[in-house]
């Protein structure tokens, strides 16, 4: 009897493991996209690739209980065949991928639920699912190399996966890959440690030790404030003196550049070597976000809330707000380029949620800065820019379409200075009701006893210090938590439960646990109410054996912070049941000015909420700046190009200007039923968009429009060029499609590498530092000029790289100075709203706005290797008038096309006209409104700013004619029913004519092959 | 005034079209609930209350394991009981996207020989090996017993969808073909069958099928959208249209969009 039972016990504590593949008469797209994938990238022959889903259980459960789930959870009897055994499966070389202890596992969490659900059990702390997959590859002469290079650089990323590679000869048709529980088991029993300061140096070295990468200047502060004797005498009331582990790292998250924006509230000494000035910044954020900000709301009715919460405010109608907000997350991408921009865009959508007292997601867009695809140079980055590409799109789209949030609109630039780090730019738009209970939806307050509730995912070693944990000490359970994979399933459960508990009242205040985790969200509200007491041993976590400090610093995802009225808690709690949310008291808000933490009742951090925001010294910087024409840039000695059409054709290829279709057409870009203009427009829907206009009120007519614009070329002459023609460009894109020019909100992304001087480390730092002063007082001229509040932005620093050469040498490669800016506004109407391709022939083609002699920086110059000098400008006053009337004649229906002319000049941009309407085009050169032009390459690829190119119906032509009088506008052609783009050139003979096939090919063949 | 049919439109565990599909069946004449799965579970919502039950879009459970498998199989486990019910009261269910690849897994579709539990067809991994959103055409059947599609010809749609390949075997496709079950394929821009060609046939379905229905035609689902062309300016040339209405000297009649039809028409049938 014992025996037998023992027998059983044992059989049915073993995990247990289901294979499932798809039954062989199917096709296996997952198969399909590796082989060709195999064949593109590494000219890999594969002939065929089947997959094997495996799913193991580490779990008591019988072998009745294993055998229905087997049948009603993981085999689908039309299309799959399973077994408890290794299903046989024929392959000349087989890749065995799975997770790293500690990685999410989307599957095997929703895997539980579903036993949980179907058997009526619940799982044991410490049973769970695991899920991973065996790819069978067929190939003659396929070797081993071919199959590691295929699991190395296709399937798998070492930092969170580990994979296998089997010959027929090693395979064990029994065994198979075993059980693998990739599962954390740490062994460690949880403490507090005390750390001695007694010196500076001693400070600086547990700092160093540690990686709280505190900054020398902080230290003496640090120190000053733990020697205070008021201080001491407080903390040995609670039974503390030196510091504890839990409050040094605390200090070093509030005091990060992340959390505090150091640099942008930096001093900064700006010298212009040229004329002599110089002056002294203290704030760039102050002077040049802040102040233009502040006056705008002044005159802008609509500006709601701005530069305070998780996401800026704007009224979309009487009864209604919007939210918005944009992030980048370049670090993770660049390593784990899927789980790093998943968790990008999971991430960035709980800001909106976290805004006020709580907005739903309308939308979000997306900015990739990547290597160029086919890069084929010594350099050797984590990722190659081709796979880092595939991995951040399909990371925005999980992460997107799980969510169930459009993703109307984005884009993408290839350059190697983005080979060090890439870029991964994230932008949410939510919305809300005005008021929520009688109370504006926008102000929120904590009151002492408030409830301190942590919502959604639980706590692991995730992000703990970010990237620059180490990975060296890997072993088969330690958690490789620094890189994490978003779960929008978990996200989206809680914001339908968020939102139902903000109308039903019972929401004080919320906000997102992002960088910093609960160190941050809970440091930072605690200031409303003055204090707080926290119990971390309440905290619900994915694994045993963390520390406390651990605990606090986490930035597990998908979890919010909640300041919940004791007395709405029950119902609170009722609601998260109902909606499968995880909840848990872990303190209280309190009055005592003390940031108090305890762990099993001990008090291990008792600090003043107010020393974070105690006067730390600033940071500096030296900004030295040399004008271009000081640096040695010239214009390029180019003679006139012969093969005018030839070399057009060539521009609609390159890869900044060619489609890139593939993309948006794996983003639901209409779920919520909101869709006005779309991604892709045109007669075939196959040309990119100016801007996104969505309509997220259904019952009404009034619309939301978005744009974004990314000009980093630029930059390598002047970041004020960079970012004033770049703000310019997210306008003109706004207004191309019926935007109104009284509503404009923009949102700021910086992104820009080191700017702190090093004669070794960053010879060139000073330069960058004048770069982003420059860059900074653009936007402020520009915001003023143009009534841009800066509803919300972030910055994010250090875009460098160290990437090893062919020789072993390593070489740091810094990425352009960058800045994404977006642009959002109320459109009245809709049906006022424009797109980009001409409608009919006949219709009249302008050109407004005034071509100049502007190539400096240009898609032309880099076609053929030149940078140049002549960079864009804005006039930011003449501009703007000028953008008046061509939304007046929009609105009047006078346009039955707007588009904007942006990266390749006239001639790309005329293309796409014709293009999206599938309709011909004779443009005359010598009509084009110009100054100082005397070529026509020139006037065909300047990307001179403030222009766009209308298609206006011939009797709507004299009133149009007058809205233009005074401005630089002209009709230069127009439409043709032969599908044709006909250029005469100034000379009065034909300069280039392209056929519609010829276009379209050259501007969809290049990424064609992709969807 | 007879009463407006009450719809019930599934909402809970990462399912995402409830807001506009529940708006939809409002403006359709009914009267619209969002009802939280475990509401409906907990026996807080009772089923037996609504004349229309609504599988929305959504990814729920992630679409792991297969879309709409652990839907299927939660609702299957806590509310099986009360689905038979509700479609032996001639009631109907409709299942639209993420909701049809659940009606497939519960069994309720295709429905033969009045078995409302056997899962025999199935909506799989499109053949081009990823997500699409893109407008598709639509042809609908007129022989269709179909309750939703009732005076309809062709429409044009979105999909948005990674898993919406129709796959059976030939015998069961028999069938279908035979009842007209077959209620929605995808076709060429002129209505003529797109015969399997990418991107008109987005998925690589079989025989096209962008919909069915069962032998009854109140039971319905199908991969496109029809709650997301509910309005004038969500098809992709609205803006095309408008410009040819104005140089016509014609003011737009209607702000509708053809989608809409098919919920009027499940409106209608209580009528």
């Amino acid at each position: 009897m014992t025996g037998g039972l023992v027998f059983y016990r044992n059989n049915v504590d073993m995990p247990k493991r289901i294979e499932i593949t798809l039954k062989p008469n199917l096709v296996d797209p997952e198969g399909e996209s590796l082989r060709h994938k195999a064949g593109d990238y590494f000219g890999i022959n594969l002939e065929a690739v089947r997959t094997v889903q495996i799913v193991t259980i580490d779990a008591v459960l019988s072998d009745d209980q294993m055998e229905r789930a087997r049948d009603a959870i993981f085999t689908n009897p039309v299309t799959q065949i399973s077994a408890f055994s290794p299903l046989p499966m024929d392959f000349d070389q087989m890749i065995w991928v799975g997770f790293r202890p500690g990685v999410r596992d989307n599957p095997g969490a929703t895997a539980v639920e579903a036993l949980e659900d179907l058997l009526r059990i619940r799982l044991k702390p410490g049973e769970a699912v695991y899920t991973s997959k065996r790819y069978c590859l067929k190939g003659r002469g396929l070797s081993r190399p071919d199959a590691e290079k295929i699991a190395g650089a296709l399937l798998a990323n070492d930092i969170i996966q580990q994979w296998r590679v089997y010959t027929p000869d090693q395979w064990d048709p029994k065994t198979g890959v075993g059980i693998i529980i990739p599962k954390v088991i740490l062994n460690h029993t949880p403490e507090v440690k005390t750390l001695s300061i007694d010196s500076d140096e001693t400070l600086a070295r547990l700092s160093h030790e540690r990686n709280l990468s505190l900054h020398p200047n902080d230290i003496p502060v640090i120190r000053a404030y733990f020697l205070d004797p008021d201080v001491k005498r407080q903390r040995q009331a609670v039974g503390l003196c030196d510091p504890t582990d839990v409050e040094l790292e605390y200090i070093s998250q509030g005091r990060s550049d992340h959390c505090n924006h150091n640099t942008f509230g930096g001093r900064f000494f700006y010298q212009d070597l040229e004329t002599g000035e110089q002056e002294t910044l203290t704030s760039l954020f102050k002077t040049c976000i802040e102040k233009p900000t502040l006056s705008l709301k002044e005159k802008k009715p609509w500006v709601v809330s701005v530069l305070w919460d998780n996401a800026g405010v704007g009224r979309f109608d009487e009864n209604t707000f919007y939210t918005i907000t944009g992030e980048t997350h370049n670090s993770p991408s660049t390593m784990e380029a899927y789980g790093g921009s998943i968790t990008g865009i999971v991430g960035v959508y709980r800001d909106p949620m976290g805004t006020g007292k709580g907005s739903r997601l309308i939308m979000g867009s997306y900015g990739f800065c990547v290597g160029p695809r086919d890069y084929s140079g010594d350099l050797t980055p984590h990722l190659h820019p081709r796979r880092l590409l595939d991995g951040v799109i399909e990371g925005v789209r999980d992460g997107g379409n799980k969510s169930g949030i459009p993703t109307p609109f984005g884009q993408v630039t290839f350059h190697p200075g983005y080979l060090g780090k890439c870029l991964v730019f994230v932008t949410a738009l939510g919305i809300m009701p005005a008021e929520i209970n009688g109370e504006p939806s926008d102000q929120k307050t904590i009151l002492p006893g408030d409830q301190v509730v942590m919502c959604g995912g639980r706590v692991g070693k995730d992000g703990i210090h970010g990237v620059t944990a180490s990975s060296a000490t890997f072993s088969a359970h330690t958690p490789a938590g620094h890189v994490q994979i978003g779960d929008p399933y978990t996200q989206k459960k809680m914001q339908d439960f968020l939102l139902e508990a903000r109308d039903a009242g019972l929401i004080r205040f919320i906000t997102d646990n992002g960088g910093g985790g609960l160190s941050s969200s809970v440091g930072e509200t605690a200031r409303c109410s003055n204090g707080c007491e926290i119990r971390l041993e309440t905290v619900p976590l994915k694994y045993d054996g963390m520390d406390p400090w651990e605990i606090w610093i986490s930035e597990s995802q998908e979890r919010m912070t909640v300041a919940v009225d004791p007395r709405n808690l029950d119902r609170f709690m009722a609601l998260s049941r109902k909606h499968a949310v995880e909840s848990t008291v872990i303190g209280t808000y309190t009055d005592t000015g003390k940031l108090h933490i305890t762990y099993n009742g001990v008090t291990c951090a008792y600090v003043d909420l107010s020393l974070l925001t105690a006067n730390f010294p600033k940071w500096e910087f030296d900004a030295v700046w040399q004008s271009p024409e000081h640096r040695g840039l010239t214009e390029p000695v180019l003679g006139m190009p012969e093969k005018m059409a030839d070399l057009i054709l060539d521009m609609l290829s390159r890869p900044n200007i060619c489609s890139k279709a593939w993309i948006a057409r794996q983003y639901d870009h209409e779920v919520q039923g909101t869709s006005v203009i779309k991604p892709l427009v045109g007669k075939d829907r196959d040309i990119p968009t100016d801007a996104a206009v969505i309509r997220p009120v259904l019952s009404s007519s009034r619309g939301l429009v978005f744009s974004q614009a990314l000009i980093p070329t630029y930059s390598a002459i002047d970041a004020w060029h960079m970012a004033a023609c770049t703000i310019d460009e997210a306008v003109r894109r706004a207004i191309s499609v019926g935007g109104d020019p009284d509503h404009l909100g923009g949102v700021d992304n910086f992104c820009w590498p080191a700017i702190q001087y090093d004669p070794a480390k960053n010879p060139d730092g000073r330069h960058k530092a004048a770069q982003l002063v420059r860059a900074c007082k653009a936007m402020e001229k520009m915001c003023l000029t143009y009534g841009i509040p800066l509803l919300s932005g972030k910055d994010s620093m250090y875009v460098d790289g160290h990437l090893s050469g062919r020789y072993g040498e390593t070489h740091k490669v810094s990425a352009l100075e960058t800045l994404q800016f977006s642009v959002t506004g109320v459109i009245a109407d809709v049906f006022q709203c424009m797109t980009l391709s001409a409608k009919m022939p006949g219709d009249r083609v302008w050109v407004v706005g005034m071509t100049q002699n502007e190539l400096g920086g240009s898609e032309f110059y880099e076609h053929f290797g030149y940078i140049g000098l002549n960079v864009p400008k804005v006039d930011p006053e003449g501009f703007f008038a000028l953008y008046q009337r061509v939304a007046a004649a929009g609105k009047k229906g006078l346009l039955a096309s707007c588009h904007g002319v942006y990266r390749g000049g006239l001639a790309i941009h005329l293309a796409m006209v014709a293009m999206a309407g599938d309709l011909g085009m004779d443009v005359d050169l010598s009509k084009i409104p110009a100054s100082g032009v005397d070529r026509d390459d020139t006037l065909l690829f300047s990307e001179s700013a403030g222009r766009f190119i209308v298609t206006v119906p011939p009797d709507h032509e004299p009133a149009f004619s007058a809205l233009m009088k005074d401005f630089p506008a002209a009709c230069v052609g127009v439409v043709t029913e032969m599908p044709m783009l006909s250029i005469t050139g100034t000379h009065g003979k034909n300069l280039a004519t392209l056929t519609m096939e010829q276009m379209k090919m050259a501007f969809n063949a290049p990424f064609g092959n992709l969807i | 005034m007879t009463i407006k049919p009450r719809a019930l439109v599934l909402t809970g565990f990462g399912l995402n079209c409830d807001h506009e599909t529940a708006y939809v069946f409002e403006q359709a004449g009914a009267a619209a609930h969002r009802v939280h799965i475990n509401a409906l579970i907990a026996g807080d919502v009772r089923l037996d209350a609504f004349q229309i039950l609504v599988f929305g879009g959504g990814f729920s459970w992630g679409d792991d394991h297969g879309a709409g498998v652990i839907q299927a199989l939660r609702l299957k486990t806590n509310l099986g009981d009360q689905l038979q019910a509700f479609v032996a009261a001639e009631k109907l269910v409709m299942g639209i996207c993420n909701g049809f690849q659940t009606l497939v897994n519960l069994g309720l579709l295709p429905g033969l020989d009045n078995d409302y539990t056997r899962r025999c067809v199935a909506l799989i991994h499109n053949d081009c090996g990823n997500f699409q959103d893109r407008w598709v055409n639509l042809a609908v059947n007129p022989a269709s017993p179909c309750v939703f599609t009732r005076n309809m010809a062709t429409l044009a749609l979105p999909v948005r969808h990674g898993e919406g390949k129709f796959y059976t075997d030939e015998a069961t496709l028999q069938t279908l073909v035979g009842g007209n079950q077959i209620a929605l394929q995808y076709a060429l821009p002129d209505g003529t069958p797109a015969d399997g060609r990418f991107p008109h046939n987005p998925n690589g379905s079989l025989m096209d099928i962008a919909g069915i229905c069962d032998p009854t035609g109140r039971v319905f689902g199908l991969m496109p959208h029809p709650e997301a062309y509910h309005h004038f300016t969500h098809h992709p040339d609205w803006t095309r249209r408008l410009d040819l209405y104005r140089r016509q000297g014609r003011a737009l009649e209607s702000t509708r969009g053809e989608g809409l039809q098919l919920f009027e028409n499940a409106v209608g049938y209580f009528g």
